[in-house]
């Protein structure tokens, strides 16, 4: 397999999954829509993304080296198979034009309002692009450096808005009818613990390839928690304003006034939001060049990488009509939407694996 | 030279040039462009309807640094007279008199740095929930702005110059932190203010500003700013007033209380700390509620000329209890008889009873003035100052 | 996509012709002839009429009938050496041998490089061209009639700089000798520090009419011998007519040369580079160049100090990370400044701004032009500064910094929180002064990028210089480790020096053979049995 010579080790790859988590969730907190239950739902949709990450990343173990494109040829014959990894390969693009839809969105409202999103959604995929160009140790080099850095501000934006929490905001508890509450946890499987399906195509590349899945779990379960931290912070700090706000997380920091000299540090926040936007981005459009070259058996995937990339940004750019569409969407549709990708097409191409009993033993190493 | 390192290159000049021609300074803006709005004003033509901004912006040419170059030789600390100046705009709502602004300013009205949003009592009782929504939904509206209502005219108040601050809506600002701190008024940013808005049953409240006359250094009559009450609203309408007595007692009641004073007849008393919970009851759809309050003082004068003994400290620290359940209960008379939660009693009902308060929420203006509040207060006396004997006796 | 090819092919064709003029003179090698004055001829021919070209003629052996020629360049040997061992034992001591060698003259030469001459090393050549450029590098040739061989001893024995204190690498404590031009002084040095006999110098001639000598220093055993290897063959790709300085190998054998960032480091400090070469890399010397190479580079050494080894943890932690905060000011600070004014004015707390604001009434220029007028104006100051003659330094620093910012800010031109955050960004980037330079370039583009994007421009930058980080390699090693990927015990020496008494391992990305470099139990502890004196 010569399109990539990387190999990431496994801490590597949790700290890729934290960053990828992380992604455009740092300004949209998981858990929307139940209220200042929010951080009810992302403790029942981190479950449930475990539950998603146990299936695919059993079927990443089960052929060690290969990405879900060689998978699906390998377990439903070349046609079929290239057609599927087609279907995921769409997923792929598609989420990474909504990332980008996001990320404009939030730059365009609170801190640019005259520049043109193409700018920015431009600036973003030109990196994304020369570092997807480097190979994926490249990004999981940064992801080492800018990951901790994220996590970092997002616990010290808590502790300096502590005098600020009112904890009276988080009762009653379970006040949101159950149906929604349940229907919002699902969302935040959706989005964002399962969408690391996408790693499907990374993880043929780590170096210990039986410690995977729980590499996997340990990224999702950090970012898990530092959500569901987030959750309760901002339900704390913004009460009954933390629903109706589009941003619930900026508000929040936008809180802090100390001593008259530790204010305004929304700015972190804006700057977590584009680096981890970088990393999801990056991972995503690895995921599509990376799978598209394995599709067409081209020879390296370095000379797609910027159409890719553009197509994307005009994919962002022409998407969604306005921010209520997006909304709409969001909550109601995307749940839905994901769910073949996620689960479907793990999970089946997992039951016919083993059904068939692939890979066969001799071609494990390939 | 590879094809891969030339490829690079062009990569890195594309990288440099796009930034270049695509990115413009479409939304560079040089602070000497920008009118910084320190405060905002809400008054309305109660005839016409009609919304009167005002902006009180900084004049940047009026600051003076310690050390200028420039010498000119002016005195720091006259009072800047000019920092900030006065625009009034006006219009059918509230964008409708900000758009107008342009037609008198030269520069464009930043309104990321305004301390305080004023609102003139007729506009109030009016009802000003076009403006929250305008700054909800701005992201120039920061959460952290404070509110406020002034007893005649907003424009009034943000014309006021004197004071120590260089720039008036700051030291306004700080004045009403000043007294939050005091506990004698509250403090209501617009985060507080939006969230009471928002729930249901809980009034949202306000300090007030009024102007009042000081004779100067110089004998002549200066306006100065004073905080006189806190405005009670129903919905986003401002249907009555706490005096400062009743304030205190709101305070007390909410946990609000910092640091301040407690005034028996024989003795005052520094606050060191205070904390009070609320406490809902509800049986058989009657509502009591328990204020309970735990305050720790000092001694600071005493008036009685007698040597302090174990007993008058507990008649000091029983008469203080009395003097703060008085407070209070006069919040929740005046409350009662606006019909205004200020309290945020019903929200504590419903944190306790989930399901009950499905039934009661629509009826809370008739439960309200109903129910029951029953106020303890625990107080303690920490210390007794520098001295213990009288220094004169009767 | 034509002319590229077309390009390309020009270039191999280049190439090509390049490496056939500089094989053809070692094509078909000129022996030396048993005829001295044959020898003598083309001798004289190759090396010209300089007058500094020696040819001593003379007449040796018993009977004083035996032509020889001793050939030096004047000035490259050192006279006493060419006169009390050379001439004089050819001369007057040969004489006094009875012993009939001189009849045959193979013999005599043999006998002459046994046990005449009482000089250290003797080669023998046949072959024209050696003889040249041994003369020519400084050493004394010997031609006797009838042989077809001549002797070379190296004579060498210059004007040198003497042995000064290091300059660019200041230290408070700890040794304060310098590397010289002279390499043989610079061996010595690391011979003095490093007293193992692995301790390897091999060496090299590169430059085609400077044939330079170059020494690769590494310890054998410690070194990873693949790295050895590269280097060579890195070394001997070089073809070119001059190396002047040790910068110019740096640049023909570094693995990014269109990296911003450099990744083979350099050093003038003999102790800095033993350090170095004892953790496992190997080092360069080039005679002619006061500086050594180092390689493979991790971007942490830029700013590691020497001072933070003499020094004890607790401060050398600490001043490390105000290296690093001096680095990050000295690139960001300006662009930050821009961005903050010209976009994200709600950033500053609200006391500042208004503050900033007063400054900058009345100033014409938009913040970003002026942030970039103002460095550039720094960097012309510096400049000046380092190429003015010694005599007018000191005239230009004064004038330079003091009134031009000072009238600067007095006439209205600049705003003067600007000469603020230009005065502070300029002291930071001297704290680590390898990295100057890199700050400078960094700040640049920075700021540029803030005037036209704000934050969100310096964060996508900064996003694209650590993806460049990240890819680098030097010599195969990743440019950032021990932060990625990460290596938990080489992080002792990178955001805090941890004490000496911790260090057991040489770093691991060089994949050295023998990592152990001091036993586990080296943490110092006052004895445990004695009593104290005033107690019984």
């Amino acid at each position: 397999m010569l399109l990539e010579k990387g190999k990431i080790s496994n801490f590597q790859l949790s700290v890729l999954i934290v960053g990828f988590v992380f992604g455009s969730s740092v300004i949209i907190p998981p858990g929307q829509g139940a209220g200042h239950d929010a951080w009810i739902a992302c403790a029942l949709g981190l479950m449930e993304g475990l539950l998603i990450v146990w299936i695919f990343t059993a079927l990443a173990k089960q052929f060690k080296d290969k990405t879900i494109v060689e998978i699906n040829s390998l377990v439903y014959g070349k046609i079929l198979g290239k057609c599927i990894s087609v279907l995921f390969i769409w997923y792929l693009f598609h989420l990474g034009a909504l990332v980008l839809n996001n990320y404009a969105r939030f730059f365009k409202l609170e801190i640019y309002p005259a520049t043109p999103k193409a700018v920015g959604l431009l600036l973003v995929m030109l990196v994304c692009a020369s570092t997807v160009g480097r190979g994926i140790e490249v990004l999981a080099r940064c992801g080492l450096i800018l990951a901790p850095l994220t996590l970092l501000v997002a616990v010290t934006d808590t502790l300096l808005v502590i005098p600020h929490i009112d904890l009276k905001n988080l009762l009653p508890i379970l006040d949101v009818p159950i149906r929604k509450l349940l229907f919002v946890s699902h969302g935040t499987a959706s989005f964002p613990f399962a969408e690391t399906v996408a790693f499907l195509m990374v993880l043929a590349f780590v170096d210990k390839p039986e410690k995977g899945p729980s590499a996997v779990s340990r990224g999702l379960l950090i970012s898990g928690f530092i959500f569901i931290m987030v959750a309760v912070r901002n339900a704390a700090v913004l009460g009954q304003m933390g629903t109706v706000y589009n941003y619930p997380t900026y508000i929040a920091v936008q809180v802090i006034d100390i001593g008259d000299i530790f204010n305004r540090l929304e700015a972190l926040v804006a700057i977590n939001l584009i680096t981890m936007g970088f990393i999801k981005i990056s991972i995503l459009l690895y995921g599509t060049v990376l799978g598209l070259a394995q599709v067409f058996n081209l020879r390296s995937y370095r000379p797609i990488i910027l159409p890719v990339g553009i197509l994307m940004v005009i994919l962002a750019l022409t998407n969604v009509g306005n921010t209520l569409e997006m909304l709409e969407f969001a909550s109601k549709g995307y749940s839905i939407y994901a769910v073949p990708f996620q689960i479907g097409i793990p999970l089946i191409t997992l039951v016919i694996a083993k059904l068939r009993k692939l890979p066969p033993k001799g071609e494990v190493n390939s | 030279m590879t094809r891969g390192q030339r490829l690079k290159i062009y990569v890195i000049i594309l990288l440099i040039i796009i930034p270049v021609f695509l990115s413009g300074c479409w939304d560079s803006i040089q602070l000497d462009k920008l009118s910084i709005v320190s405060g905002l004003g809400w008054d309305i033509n109660l005839d016409t309807g009609d919304v009167t901004l005002t902006y009180q912006s900084i004049v940047p040419s009026q600051i003076k640094s310690t050390s200028s170059t420039s010498g000119s030789g002016e005195q720091k600390g006259g009072g800047a007279l000019n920092t900030i100046q006065l625009d009034h705009s006006t219009g059918s709502s509230p964008y409708d008199a900000l758009s107008r602004y342009t037609q008198h300013g030269s520069r464009i009205p930043y309104y990321r740095h305004t301390q305080v949003f004023i609102f003139g009592k007729d506009g109030a009782e009016q009802g000003i929930y076009p403006f929250i929504d305008t700054v909800a939904r701005n992201p120039a509206g920061r959460p952290n702005i404070l509110m406020a209502v002034s007893e005649k005219k907003a424009s009034d108040i943000l014309g006021v110059q004197n004071g120590m601050e260089s720039i008036q809506a700051i030291g306004m600002a700080e004045e009403i932190k000043l007294s939050a701190a005091f506990s004698k008024y509250p403090e209501v940013t617009f985060l507080e203010f939006a969230n009471r808005l928002m729930s249901k049953t809980t009034a949202p409240i306000a300090p007030m500003i009024g102007i009042f006359l000081e004779t100067g250094p110089d004998g002549k009559k200066i306006q100065k700013i004073r905080i006189t009450g806190t405005a009670v609203f129903k919905g986003d309408s401002m249907i009555g007033q706490l005096n400062e007595r009743e304030s205190s007692g709101l305070l007390w009641a909410i946990n609000k209380i910092k640091k301040g004073f407690v005034m028996i007849p024989e003795a005052s008393l520094e606050i060191v700390r205070a904390k009070s919970k609320i406490v809902p009851e509800l049986q058989d759809d009657k509502i009591e509620i328990t204020i309970e309050i735990d305050e720790e003082s000092n001694l600071i004068e005493y008036k009685g000329r007698k040597d302090l003994t174990a007993d008058i400290v507990q008649e000091l620290e029983k008469g203080q209890a009395k003097e703060i359940k008085s407070q209070v209960m006069a919040a929740v008379e005046k409350s009662f008889s606006l019909d205004a939660d200020v309290f945020g009693f019903g929200d504590a009902v419903h944190r306790k009873y989930k399901n009950e308060w499905k039934n009661l929420k629509p009826m809370w203006d008739e439960v309200y003035p109903n129910i029951k509040v029953v106020v303890k207060v625990k107080t303690h006396l920490n210390e007794i100052g520098d001295v213990n004997k009288a220094l004169m006796k009767k | 996509m034509l002319d590229l090819l077309l390009k390309k092919l020009h270039f191999q064709k280049m190439s090509n012709n390049n490496s056939k003029k500089a094989s053809e003179q070692h094509d078909s090698p000129v022996y030396l002839s048993k005829n001295l004055e044959e020898n003598l001829k083309i001798l004289r021919e190759v090396l010209g009429q300089s007058s500094d070209v020696i040819i001593r003629d003379m007449k040796i052996g018993t009977n004083l009938n035996v032509a020889a020629a001793v050939i030096y360049i004047d000035g490259l040997v050192d006279r006493d050496l060419v006169n009390h061992h050379i001439l004089q034992p050819l001369m007057s001591d040969l004489q006094l041998i009875k012993d009939n060698v001189g009849q045959n003259h193979s013999n005599l030469i043999d006998f002459i490089k046994s046990s005449v001459l009482t000089v250290g090393q003797i080669i023998g050549t046949e072959d024209i061209d050696g003889v040249i450029a041994n003369v020519l590098t400084g050493h004394t040739a010997i031609l006797v009639e009838g042989v077809n061989q001549a002797l070379l001893i190296d004579a060498k024995g210059w004007e040198t700089r003497s042995l000064e204190e290091a300059k660019n690498e200041l230290a408070i404590r700890g040794p304060r000798i310098s590397f010289n031009e002279t390499l043989r002084t610079n061996t010595a040095l690391l011979r003095r520090i490093i007293r193992d006999p692995g301790l390897t110098f091999e060496s090299l001639q590169v430059g085609e009419r400077s044939k330079t000598d170059i020494a690769i220093v590494y310890i054998k055993g410690i070194i990873e011998d693949s790295l050895v290897e590269e280097i060579k063959q890195r070394l001997k790709r070089i073809n070119t007519d001059v190396i002047l300085d040790i910068g110019y190998i740096e640049q023909y054998i570094e693995d990014n040369p269109l990296s911003l960032f450099s990744t083979i480091g350099n050093s003038e400090r003999p102790d800095v580079v033993a350090a170095r070469v004892l953790e496992g890399r190997a080092a360069i010397l080039v005679d002619g160049s006061p500086f050594a190479l180092t390689a493979p580079m991790i971007l942490i050494e830029g700013f590691q100090s020497v001072e933070d080894y003499y020094a004890r943890p607790y401060f050398a932690s600490f001043i490390r990370w105000i290296r690093f905060l001096a680095f990050v000011l000295s690139a960001f600070l300006p662009a930050i400044y821009v961005a903050l004014m010209s976009f994200h004015q709600e950033l500053l707390p609200t006391p500042l701004l208004i503050t900033v604001a007063a400054a900058k009434e009345g100033i014409p220029l938009p913040v970003g032009v002026e942030a970039i007028f103002m460095i550039i104006l720094f960097e012309i100051l510096r400049e000046a500064g380092l190429r003015m003659p010694r005599t007018l330094g000191q005239a230009v620093s004064i004038v330079g910094a003091l009134v031009i910012g000072q009238s600067a800010v007095a006439a209205g031109l600049v705003g003067a929180p600007m000469v603020v955050v230009l005065a502070t960004t300029a002291i930071a980037s001297f704290v680590a002064p390898s990295q100057a330079d890199l700050g400078a370039l960094l700040r640049i583009i920075l700021v540029s990028v803030a005037s036209f994007m704000g934050l969100f421009g310096i964060v996508i930058i900064s996003l694209e210089i650590l993806s460049h980080l990240a890819s680098l390699r030097s010599l195969g090693v990743p440019y950032l480790s021990p932060l990625a990927p990460l290596n938990i015990r080489g992080l002792k020496d990178t955001l805090v020096r941890a004490p000496l008494w911790t260090m057991d391992s040489r770093p691991e990305p060089l994949d050295s053979p023998n990592t152990r470099r001091q036993s586990p139990d080296q943490m110092p502890q006052p004895p445990k049995t004695k009593p104290n004196k005033g107690e019984s």
